[in-house]
């Protein structure tokens, strides 16, 4: 059923079989630089000379700045140049609704760590002795640090930012509401209200952010910073810098891990740059790792209501949302977080009424923005508890209720997504067959236990967010004599194995081995525009875009053949480093010999080949596009775990990810994805916590911060579904960030299998079970003696 | 003598009032450097020594991104000092990654294994696994992850990093008892 | 992240090492010793409380050994958790060891400075720009606890991992200062306050522990609470030692670290000659809860550090009689 579509939409998919570099497990091209440690990452540069630049940070969670004076510090020895918020005012931001962050504060500050000076010195030394020479006087404004604060209304100089919603610091409030969902509750069989709490967590990356900045002789500024969207980067900085784009060149050097927590335009890039046009010398603000927490835009803290209703027939019969989410200082990708707290539940089960109110506000804390399944994982987590806690109540398998609820393929969702291929059920049964479902739900002994969970992700947004009718992947390919495939494009490798990709569909369409492919995709000035790697949407796009571009390479260097041979070209197909007549495969031209024919009178090949977006799709209503997606992914986790009833520690035992990526076109890079995802959504849900004790952040540093260790990952067992997307590059979607979504509620609803509690509040630590395990002990004490009596 | 290029610092320059000349054996060569007292190895092995191989993850001993051998030991050259480094034995992922023109087998393992994503964290697990291996031809998954659970990787979940270094032991096993005679085939 | 600059020191005997610190007390300079400076380095990263002089004790060789009854301050702690005497003859502080942070720590931390190590609280342990902004506290800085709020004693948590067990089996300390050489019951020499810590000179360097030889029946253990498995402070950690005598407690020796300023010898808790069964084991688990407190100022709330106190000194009580 699934390879007819697949194939009518791809005729050449055949000639792919056979040389078959798709779907091969294939080592990231740049695995060996990475394993000997010759990669180079953007702090390993050293351009000579360069200066330290680093950044004066406010102690006031929100302050007006009455004065700043840099006198002193400029008067130092070895200080090259100092910078404050007023010297440079253009707004910035990576949405061009919420332009509201600037390289420096301007007239106020509005968290504890905010930039307010900047000084670019010799060295580290000079530098934070220049920045203890800054006088700063302040006048403290009301701190916001609560929910109920930030919704208050308030007098013009204690908002936040310029535009609120009501005067209050309501930074966005979106609503949807499709069907009848008072009417399916008042009718339900089942129906459960209840809250959910997350705190923030944060992407940890190992890398620390890290710019350089150049203005060099020729009035050209280089900016080399660790980025998963030179693209938006460099906008922001012509904004900011008013240069016009065609001056500036963003470099992109290996990226040691984003997540999403490097796909924002940031104050110290802008920073960075413009000490180095003050002084034109380069300058390097590496952060210390407390700086990343405090400028990095994590997961939003959030408060999560949701009711869920489930009708006689026992199906949901509607779902009803309302998020609050606390954006902290900044707008960053927000207003989409805002939407995607309620919209990406419309999957992976039918939901026929749905109802959704979003609240993000502004408080006086470091950014919230995307982080790895971008708005979708915490509302998934309270949707998926719930649905285990009906299926419980119901008498029902959470499996089978699970697979009963799914959406089927080719749909549309009551918000009008469009639904392509799905391989939910298959996700819930390969699953729960590996990890011997039936044997264990509710058979264990208690204190261990087996939970599912299902998710539902985008692959790529089908809208750009920037609407100028540019193409959102483009991809370059050059072919010269020496039969080498260059590939330019913007797409960018952050260990996910971008370039790996690139390379890969070209070598894999011009049947060449893939190490004749090269992959530059580090500098805006080389690379085609692509909108960067977030939001889950490079293989889909870019990969379409490098399948397009190899294609017509393709084309050019068969005429090569075709010219040689004398054949006509449509007899040709490329396999082996050949041109080869397939009527006759005897006739073999040499892929260096035919591309050379076909350089004949023209130089070097060059072609292109883009992706703007899907056909037009989704209903009319407001925020449609919010989460709209060319296709869509969708998984299922089942995880197994035991708890310490001494001391309530759980420790995950295994879990069993299936994730439908479409077609996994390169299966040890997919599974790569899917373990990153399990570890970091474990994380999540067992220990990750970004504290505050008011404003400030209790927790800025890797040792308070907890990650899981090695010790505590469980075994992970990726189980790759494929149900070939008919638009995606031979079949495939996305894989970096929807396996991400059921592992929080996989290990909540365990945990129910284990003690029989459930778990609203995130993360789900040894403390809280053990004083779960307290209670439920002193509940049956008192129901006992309670028995005893009667 | 080397001196920095004045990459991002004045920490090698000998002008310096503070630096004190040191010698730091680095993968097997003398390097004389000058660092001030407090300079710290990791500092001068980036910033001096241009061995950027070695990274700073956290600077604070959490995450194990900066390792590298002394005297066989792996230890977090964040929190060493460069002059109390002297006279021992210092390698760094450079000095390891290759055995004269062939890969090192866990270097190889890794690539092959997907050891690495974004691979900032490599090099400080390769250097904790040539101490491990050093010492234990086979060791467990297990124990694997015990000896690597100083170092942080945010984008593997480990296991395909357990998978690298189990491959790379099997094949260490491998070579070994091939030094008396060779048998044919090899390793497969 | 660079370190304050601080002048540095680097004896290679303990002689060299007294003379140094001598001379340094005598011209009034204030100065740390560094051994593995696992503990040192990341504090005065942080700015805290760092010294313009340093001696280093990376190169004091004759300290490294670990004797028939004796572990030198400057034995790293992975030799200790693999030294096989140290498995044999004290496997509790084997285990202790080797539960300490991470490996590449544990290569290049010491026994001395597992047992000097400085006390752990959220307002000290950031770096100065936090401290700044949320106010300096009388521990560095500052005149007043942030915890506790007075302006007299820091409540700030003594985390290291060695000390419950090397309690429990009566070590004593061997130091050499300027006055000569001393030596001090570990029990004895703790000092209730998370600043001052211990009765030590500045200029006394710890040269060995001394585990004298103790009952083979006496049978030891140590539990430790940290919320990950690796890498982490002990928040709670209870050593046990018990010997029981014809179905009664004839020794019992219970300490504990994670909880206040110095760790704790509870002794026997009262509990001499008790008899060895569940009622005694939740005694044990009740006098723990009456003595331990804990404060707000690392992982994991008070209270349930506390329970795990009690709970551990229950386990441990089960498991070393034998009736678990
Ligand atoms: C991330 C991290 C995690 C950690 N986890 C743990 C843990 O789980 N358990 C644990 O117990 N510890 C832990 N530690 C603390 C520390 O690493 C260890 O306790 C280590 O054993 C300290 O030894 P050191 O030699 O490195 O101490 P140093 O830093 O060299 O010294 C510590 C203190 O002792 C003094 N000192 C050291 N040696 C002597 C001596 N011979 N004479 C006089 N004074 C001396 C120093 O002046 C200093 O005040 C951790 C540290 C970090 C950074
Ligand atoms: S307990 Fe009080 S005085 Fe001690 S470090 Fe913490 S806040 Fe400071
Ligand atoms: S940089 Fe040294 S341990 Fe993180
Ligand atoms: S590969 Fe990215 S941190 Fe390990």
């Amino acid at each position: 059923m699934r390879s007819d579509r697949h194939e009518k939409l791809h005729p050449h998919d055949d000639a792919v079989q056979r040389h078959g570099l798709i779907g091969k497990r294939i080592p990231l091209i740049d695995a060996q630089r990475k394993s000997t440690g010759q990669e180079l990452y953007t702090d390993d540069l050293r351009p000579a000379d360069c200066l330290v630049g680093k950044i004066l940070r406010s102690p006031h969670s929100h302050a007006k700045i009455v004065s700043i004076d840099t006198r002193a510090a400029e008067a130092m020895p070895g200080v090259h140049a100092v910078l404050t918020g007023k010297e440079a005012p253009n707004s910035f931001g990576v949405l061009p609704v919420s332009q509201d962050e600037t390289a420096l504060a301007v007239d106020k500050v509005i968290f504890i760590g905010d930039g307010v000076a900047a000084v670019a010195a010799d060295d580290e030394e000079t530098a934070l002795a220049a920045l203890r020479l800054i006088r700063v006087e302040y006048e403290p404004l009301r701190a916001f640090l609560d929910f109920a604060d930030s919704l208050e209304e308030v007098p013009e100089e204690l908002r936040i930012h310029k535009k609120t919603v009501d005067g209050t610091n309501l930074h966005k409030q979106v609503r949807q509401e499709f069907g009848d969902v008072d009417g399916e509750f008042d009718r339900a069989l089942w129906k459960k209200r209840m809250s959910f709490r997350f705190p923030g967590v944060q992407h940890a990356f190992t890398e620390p952010l890290i710019t350089i900045a150049h203005y060099d002789a020729d009035d050209r500024m280089t900016v080399w910073s660790a980025q998963q969207v030179p693209h938006y980067l460099h906008r922001a900085l012509a904004k900011v810098l008013e240069m016009p784009m065609h001056k500036i060149r963003v470099i992109r050097k290996a990226v040691g891990g984003g997540f999403g927590g490097k796909s924002d335009p940031f104050p110290h890039e802008m920073v960075a740059a413009l000490l180095s046009r003050k002084c034109r010398k380069p300058v390097r603000i590496l952060f210390d790792r407390e700086e990343v927490f405090y400028n990095n835009h994590g997961r939003h803290p959030s408060k999560i209501d949701v009711g869920l209703a489930i009708g006689k027939d026992k199906k949901v019969a509607a779902l009803d949302i309302d998020a609050l989410i606390d954006g902290g200082a900044w707008g960053s990708f927000g207003v989409v977080t805002t939407y995607y707290n309620g919209v990406l539940a419309n999957g992976p089960y039918r939901v026929d009424n749905f109802r959704y109110r979003g609240r993000r506000i502004y408080s006086n804390r470091p950014a919230s923005g995307a982080m790895r399944g971008h708005g979708a994982v915490n509302t998934r987590f309270a949707y998926e508890v719930l649905l285990d806690e009906a299926a419980f109540d119901l008498g029902l398998d959470p499996a089978q209720f699970r697979i009963d609820n799914a959406l089927p393929a080719y749909t549309k969702t009551i918000n009008e997504f469009r639904i392509t291929t799905n391989g939910i059920v298959e996700c819930i049964e390969r699953a729960c067959a590996m990890a011997g479902w039936k044997d264990k739900y509710g058979k264990m002994p208690f204190g261990r236990g087996i939970g599912i969970a299902g998710g539902f992700y985008i692959s790529g947004s089908a809208l750009p967010i920037h609407w100028d009718g540019i193409p959102q992947s483009t991809v370059h390919l050059k072919a010269d004599f020496d039969g080498g495939i260059t590939i330019h494009s913007l797409a960018a490798e952050i260990g996910q194995g971008s370039d790996t990709m690139l390379a890969q569909i070209s070598a894999d369409v011009l049947g060449v081995p893939i190490d004749q492919c090269r992959v530059y995709s580090d500098s805006t000035d080389t690379a085609p525009i692509d909108i960067g790697s977030y939001s889950s949407r490079v293989t889909f796009m870019a990969g379409n875009a490098v399948r397009r571009a190899a294609e017509e390479m393709r084309r050019l260097v068969i005429g090569g053949a075709a010219d040689l041979t004398g054949y006509p070209p449509e007899v040709f197909v490329l396999e082996d480093a050949h041109a080869i007549n397939a009527t006759n495969r005897e006739v073999r031209v040499p892929f260096v010999e035919a591309l050379r024919r076909a350089m004949k009178d023209r130089g070097a090949l060059q072609t292109t080949g883009c992706y703007s977006g899907p056909p037009p799709m989704g209903g009319q209503h407001k925020g449609a596009a919010a989460g709209l997606s060319p296709t869509y992914s969708f998984q299922a986790f089942v995880v197994e775990l035991e708890v310490d009833l001494l001391t309530g520690k759980p420790k995950v035992h295994e879990v069993w990810a299936a994730h439908d990526c479409g077609r996994a076109l390169n299966p040890l890079a997919v599974e790569a994805q899917i373990e990153g995802c399990v570890h970091m959504g474990l994380g999540q849900a067992l220990c990750e916590s970004f504290d505050y004790n008011k404003g400030n952040v209790e927790n800025p540093n890797f040792l308070d911060y907890r990650m899981l260790s090695s010790t505590e990952t469980p075994d992970i067992h990726a189980i790759l579904v494929e149900t070939y997307d008919p638009e995606g590059p031979f079949g495939a979607k996305e894989c970096g960030e929807g396996p991400l979504l059921p592992a929080l509620p996989a290990v909540a609803n365990a945990l129910h299998d284990a003690i029989g509690i459930r778990f609203y509040e995130m993360p789900i630590t040894a403390d809280k079970i053990w004083r779960a395990l307290q209670k439920q002990k002193k509940a049956a004490a008192g129901s006992a003696t309670q028995g005893a009596a009667k | 003598m080397t001196t920095a290029s004045r990459s991002d610092s004045r920490r090698g320059d000998p002008a310096r009032p503070d630096n004190r000349l040191l010698r730091l054996r680095v993968n097997g060569t003398v390097h004389s450097v000058a660092a001030p007292p407090h300079a710290i190895l990791l500092d001068v092995l980036r910033d001096v020594l241009g061995l950027v191989g070695t990274k700073r993850g956290c600077d604070m001993g959490t995450c194990g991104c900066c390792n590298v051998l002394i005297d066989g030991r792996a230890v977090m050259s964040c929190l060493v000092l460069a002059h109390d480094a002297q006279g021992k034995d210092i390698q760094t992922i450079e000095g390891l990654a290759f055995d004269g023109p062939d890969m090192h087998p866990l270097s190889k393992a890794w690539a092959e294994c997907g050891g690495s994503q974004c691979g900032f964290c490599t090099p400080g697990f390769i250097v904790t696994c040539h101490e491990l291996l050093a010492n234990e031809a086979a060791p467990s998954r297990t124990r694997i992850a015990e000896a690597i659970s100083g170092n942080v990787c945010r984008c593997t979940g480990y296991k395909k990093i357990l998978d690298a270094v189990e491959l790379a032991a099997a094949r260490i096993r491998e070579a070994e008892p091939a030094s008396a005679p060779a048998k044919s085939g090899g390793s497969k | 992240m660079i370190l304050p600059p601080f002048e540095l020191h680097q004896p290679t005997t303990v002689d060299e090492a007294i003379e140094l610190a001598t001379q340094l007390r005598k011209d009034g300079v204030a100065f740390d010793w560094m051994a593995g400076g696992t503990d040192v380095l990341p504090n005065y990263k942080n700015r805290l409380n760092a010294r313009d002089h340093v001696i280093a004790l990376g190169r004091v060789d004759e300290l490294t050994s670990i004797g028939k009854n004796s572990i030198g301050a400057l034995a790293r702690i992975e030799d200790v958790a693999r030294n096989s005497r140290v498995q044999s003859d004290w496997p509790t502080i084997a285990k202790a060891a080797s539960l300490i942070s991470s490996p590449p720590l544990r290569n290049l931390g010491t026994v001395g400075g597992n047992l000097l190590l400085d006390t752990r609280c959220y307002y000290f342990n950031q770096s100065e720009f936090w401290r700044d902004s949320k106010g300096y506290c009388l521990k560095a800085d500052g005149d007043v606890c942030l915890v506790v709020p007075q302006k007299e004693t820091c409540y700030a948590t003594y985390s290291g991992d060695l000390a419950p067990i090397l309690l429990v089996l009566d070590v004593e300390l061997e130091f050499r200062g300027s006055n000569g050489a001393r030596r001090v019951p570990l029990r004895s020499f703790f000092e209730y306050d998370g600043i001052r810590r211990f009765e030590k000179a500045p200029d006394e360097l710890l040269v060995r522990v001394f585990v004298p030889s103790t009952d083979k029946a006496l049978r030891t253990d140590y539990l430790k609470l940290r919320a990950r498995d690796t890498i982490e402070y002990p928040v709670m950690g209870v050593a046990m030692g018990l010997r029981t005598k014809g179905g009664t407690v004839a020794d019992l020796r219970v300490a504990v670290t994670g909880s206040e300023a110095v760790p704790l010898y509870y002794g026997d808790l009262g509990l001499g000659g008790a008899t060895v069964d569940e009622a005694t084991a939740d005694a044990v688990q009740a006098a723990l809860l009456d003595r331990i407190t804990c404060y707000r100022n690392v992982p994991f709330p008070p209270g349930y550090r506390k329970a795990m106190g009690g709970e551990f000194g229950r386990k441990l009580f089960l498991d070393l009689s034998g009736k678990a």
